[in-house]
């Protein structure tokens, strides 16, 4: 009787596939539609929350509470308290705003441009990452809002109010632009978040034992009886909705960078930028996926349900997307030199020798030396070390913005007006305070709603291809 | 073994285009060789434009090759038609002859006069000299021709049974699509953007590769097509195939439109004078059609026509637009060159006199250079699609690609 040996790498497997390069399965086997939904809904049914979720919750509520008492000290002080300063007209507000605007990216892309490629790896990741869109976004629309000093007049000076004093906000700007591109993308996550999470709200409806808990899903689900005619409407709103989603992936970063680019400040003047900021905002945002799905899988238990392949997945995307940041990082170099342009061959050479030289080669570091780790399966297997290396991608992303914000304003054209930038302990407590508003969101949303969609893992396990009479 | 039919071989009809193409080619280049004589400076701006035409396919088609190696996915059946279309590269190497003998007449910087009174060029002279310029174009070819062919050499042991080579190609394929990246912009660089003394465009680089992917994807596309008919293509090859090739090259245009646009708006919006006088030039004089030609045809018809899904699934339609779309990907490749030898607005010290000075026209070797390069590439192409299977039916991705339904 031959001893089965263990197969060598590239020799054929059952299927044709060489061993030790076959993809983990999106789901791990042996589920059927009734574990799924057991333990995915199982999460937010239970009386016992467990304690971790407590302690997280409340170190993430005291950062909240930071962001409160800032905003306090905010409206009452004014934008002084930060190290904002002529030449450096903003500062964290914009960094933190690009920052947080590009995580959000990730969850349109999961849930839209991968459900029209017909990617079934999407399934178990996208719930979560667009809720934390949707958080990423209400943490970065704080800081224009509050950047304004006196928020309960932004609207007065962004949106297009009625003409009746002939002062029309400036079209020509980009930060108008900016307005439109954000609330169009907050609105119409939203949307595709809400519509997708129905079908699962009805599943709570159906099982939850309390009365509040029947009442509220029971709202919240919209009369969800999940008739073939419900699934068919169903359906249809989800494509439309990842239609529209999809163009928004690339506009809204895009947008974001004309911020800087429609300017003639060199640094922030480079054609490259749009496809630069919405490569480096996919990135940013897998990096956040990657930090939050790996414990999330650990103390809940859904490594069955978010896999290996997702890991493996999500690495490679970042992979790409951050080769195309560091593409983008060469092509700036290069051409500030090319230019001839003695302004910004200086900026290039502040970058790389000024005062925040440390800081530019961090994030060079990060973001075009460290994810090269990401070519290596054996990096792609440690769960633990890409968690790791993702803190160290959200960094270096944030850094990126710091470096393209403050270097190009503290020394600009005349050098009379040079200065330093240094934030003070408000811009760290506002920042810090919206990663507790965001993490603060995340943990309520993982207690009260399912972070997996739940019907759209059941399409996934082996027993939907089953005929129905062949089912058990 | 030996007389047992090879699986997948490549039928004997493709003989009648194979020899074909190398008439139109030979007749192209008796006109080019005549236009060399009687009108030099044409010659090589016109063989500028035809030569990055064909380039952009065979590096386009290597450059998905190796998305597709990375990929995967049912659109792997193209591959052979990828590969044959990168195992042209050592022909595009010998026609960059040309180019070279043309430095003189195209580039600015090869004039030591010119860089003398010019504090720019002076400032770049370290880079663009004729020295490092040629250097430079040694390293290009000689990555992307070592690339290509070892590519496609182990795709052919695969066919031999020898899986060995399935994560070295994975592993080509991911290092390779960073150097083709890098060289294809430096390439953009140093044969399209030092036509201009002053301009730069840090988004360019892209621009140059996207249009590749439009070039590679509506070549692939059309050939395709004309496998369809026959044996043993004509049965692998399904509506589902063509969807798929036609859903990236609608991603391609979208992509080339983003590029385009992001360019033009923030050169414009800034209106610097160190910009934006490569706009001026091809926004006046007659230019101006010409640029909404390619905004109409070479965004938004093909935008919309490819948006049909009926049209992606026949591929008797689909290639009607991918031929298009290489027409015009090459009017998009003239506007790159050619205003800049506009005498009124052109940036190019080398600029045209006499009659032609400042207006849009079209001279025959526009012509006849592209018949010229295309009959001799296509040629090549077909003599490369000749020797080897049609499908790489032993890759066992792709094996099981083909297998199951949907997705890709």
């Amino acid at each position: 009787m031959a001893v089965p040996q263990k197969p060598v790498e590239g020799q054929l497997l059952e299927g044709g596939v060489p061993a030790g390069r076959a993809a983990p399965a999106v789901i791990a086997p042996g589920h059927t539609f009734e574990s799924v939904t057991d333990k995915i809904s199982g999460i937010v049914l239970t009386k016992r929350t467990p304690i971790g979720w407590f302690i997280g919750f409340a170190v993430a509520f005291a950062f909240l509470m930071l962001l409160n008492l800032t905003i306090g000290h905010l409206l009452m002080t004014g934008i002084g308290i930060w190290g904002n300063n002529v030449p450096v007209g903003w500062a964290f507000d914009i960094i933190n705003f690009v920052w947080w605007i590009g995580i959000g990216h990730a969850g349109t892309l999961i849930s839209a441009i991968l459900l029209l490629f017909r990617q079934q790896w999407r399934t178990s990741i996208n719930r979560f990452a667009e809720a934390m869109t949707l958080f990423a976004v209400a943490c970065a629309a704080m800081f224009p809002l509050l950047h304004t000093g006196r928020p309960w007049l932004a609207a007065y000076w962004l949106l297009p109010y009625p003409n009746t004093m002939g002062l029309w906000p400036q079209f020509r700007s980009p930060l108008i632009w900016d307005v439109f591109a954000v609330t169009t993308y907050f609105t119409v996550s939203l949307l595709f978040w809400f519509t997708g999470l129905v079908p699962d709200l009805a599943t709570l409806r159906d099982r939850a034992q309390s009365r509040a808990a029947k009442v509220i899903f029971g709202v919240l689900s919209l009369g969800w009886r999940g008739s073939a005619r419900h699934w068919q409407n169903y359906e249809v709103a989800y494509l439309l909705l990842a239609g529209i989603s999809t163009p928004l992936v690339l506009s809204v970063h895009s947008v974001v960078s004309f911020d800087f680019a429609v300017s003639v400040l060199p640094g922030w003047h480079a054609t490259i930028f749009p496809p630069y900021f919405v490569a480096g905002a996919i990135y940013s945002g897998f990096a956040m996926v990657m930090t939050l799905a790996v414990p999330l899988r650990k103390f809940y238990g859904l490594e069955d349900f978010i896999t290996m392949r997702h890991i493996h997945n999500m690495t490679k995307v970042m992979l790409v997307t951050g080769m195309i940041v560091a593409y983008g990082y060469g092509q700036e170099a290069f051409f500030a030199w090319y230019s001839a342009n003695p302004y910004e061959g200086y900026m290039m050479l502040n970058r790389m020798t000024g005062p925040y030289a440390p800081l530019y080669w961090s994030l060079i570091a990060i973001n075009a030396g460290m994810i090269q780790l990401f070519w290596f399966r054996r990096v792609r297997d440690n769960v633990v070390l890409l968690f790791i290396l993702s803190l160290f991608v959200n960094v270096g992303m944030w850094l990126e913005r710091f470096i393209i914000i403050v270097t190009s304003l503290h020394r600009d054209f005349l050098p009379s007006s040079w200065d330093i930038y240094q934030p003070t302990r408000w811009d760290f407590a506002m920042f810090t305070g919206t990663i507790g508003l965001f993490l603060s969101l995340f943990f309520l949303f993982i207690r009260f709603l399912p972070a997996i969609a739940i019907f759209e893992m059941r399409t996934i396990v082996p027993e939907a291809k089953l005929q129905p009479e062949q089912r058990g | 073994m030996a007389d047992m039919p090879t699986p997948y071989a490549p039928p004997a009809e493709i003989e009648g285009p194979r020899s074909r193409a190398l008439l139109v080619g030979l007749v192209g280049l008796a006109a080019c060789v005549a236009g060399f004589i009687v009108d030099r400076d044409h010659f090589f701006r016109s063989w500028l434009v035809a030569y990055l035409l064909f380039l952009g396919i065979a590096l386009g088609s290597m450059g998905l090759l190796m998305i597709q190696h990375l990929s995967g996915g049912a659109w792997g059946v193209f591959r052979r038609v990828f590969e044959a279309s990168s195992r042209t590269l050592p022909l595009m190497a010998l026609l960059f002859l040309p180019v070279v003998l043309g430095m003189g007449t195209l580039y600015p910087w090869t004039h030591p006069d010119q860089v003398a009174q010019d504090e720019v060029l002076r400032h770049r002279a370290i880079y663009l000299n004729t020295g490092f310029f040629l250097a430079r174009a040694f390293v290009y070819f000689a990555g992307w021709i070592l690339i290509a062919w070892t590519l496609t050499r182990w795709s052919r042991r695969q066919d031999a049974g020898d899986m060995r080579v399935n994560l070295p190609i994975q592993y080509l394929a991911g290092g390779g699509l960073v150097f083709y990246t890098f060289a294809a912009t430096f390439a953009a660089v140093d044969w399209i953007m030092s036509i201009n003394p002053h301009w730069y465009s840090t988004l360019f680089g892209f621009i140059f590769v996207g249009g590749h992917g439009i070039s590679a994807l509506s070549f692939t596309i059309v050939v395709s097509t004309l496998l369809a008919r026959w044996a043993p293509m004509d049965t692998v090859l399904k509506p589902s195939h063509f969807h798929d090739l036609g859903k990236l090259s609608l991603a391609f245009v979208m992509l080339w439109a983003y590029f385009n646009f992001s360019q033009y708006m923030l050169v414009y919006a800034a209106n610097l004078v160190e910009e934006i006088p490569y706009f001026i030039a091809r926004t006046s004089g007659g230019w101006q059609y010409l640029a909404l030609f390619l905004v109409v045809f070479q965004f938004a018809v093909p935008f919309l026509l490819l948006l049909s899904r009926d049209l992606k699934r026949m591929p008797l339609r689909l290639v009607w637009v991918s031929a298009a779309l290489l027409l015009v990907r090459d009017i998009d490749l003239f506007m790159l060159v050619a205003p800049e030898f506009d005498a009124a607005s052109g940036a190019n010290l080398h600029v045209l006199t006499g009659e032609h000075a400042s207006h849009v026209f079209v001279h025959w070797l526009d012509l006849a250079a592209p018949l010229a390069i295309g009959g001799l590439w296509v040629w090549m192409f077909f003599t490369q699609l000749a020797q080897r299977p049609l499908l790489a039916f032993a890759d066992p991705y792709l094996r099981n690609a083909l297998e199951s339904p949907g997705g890709h």
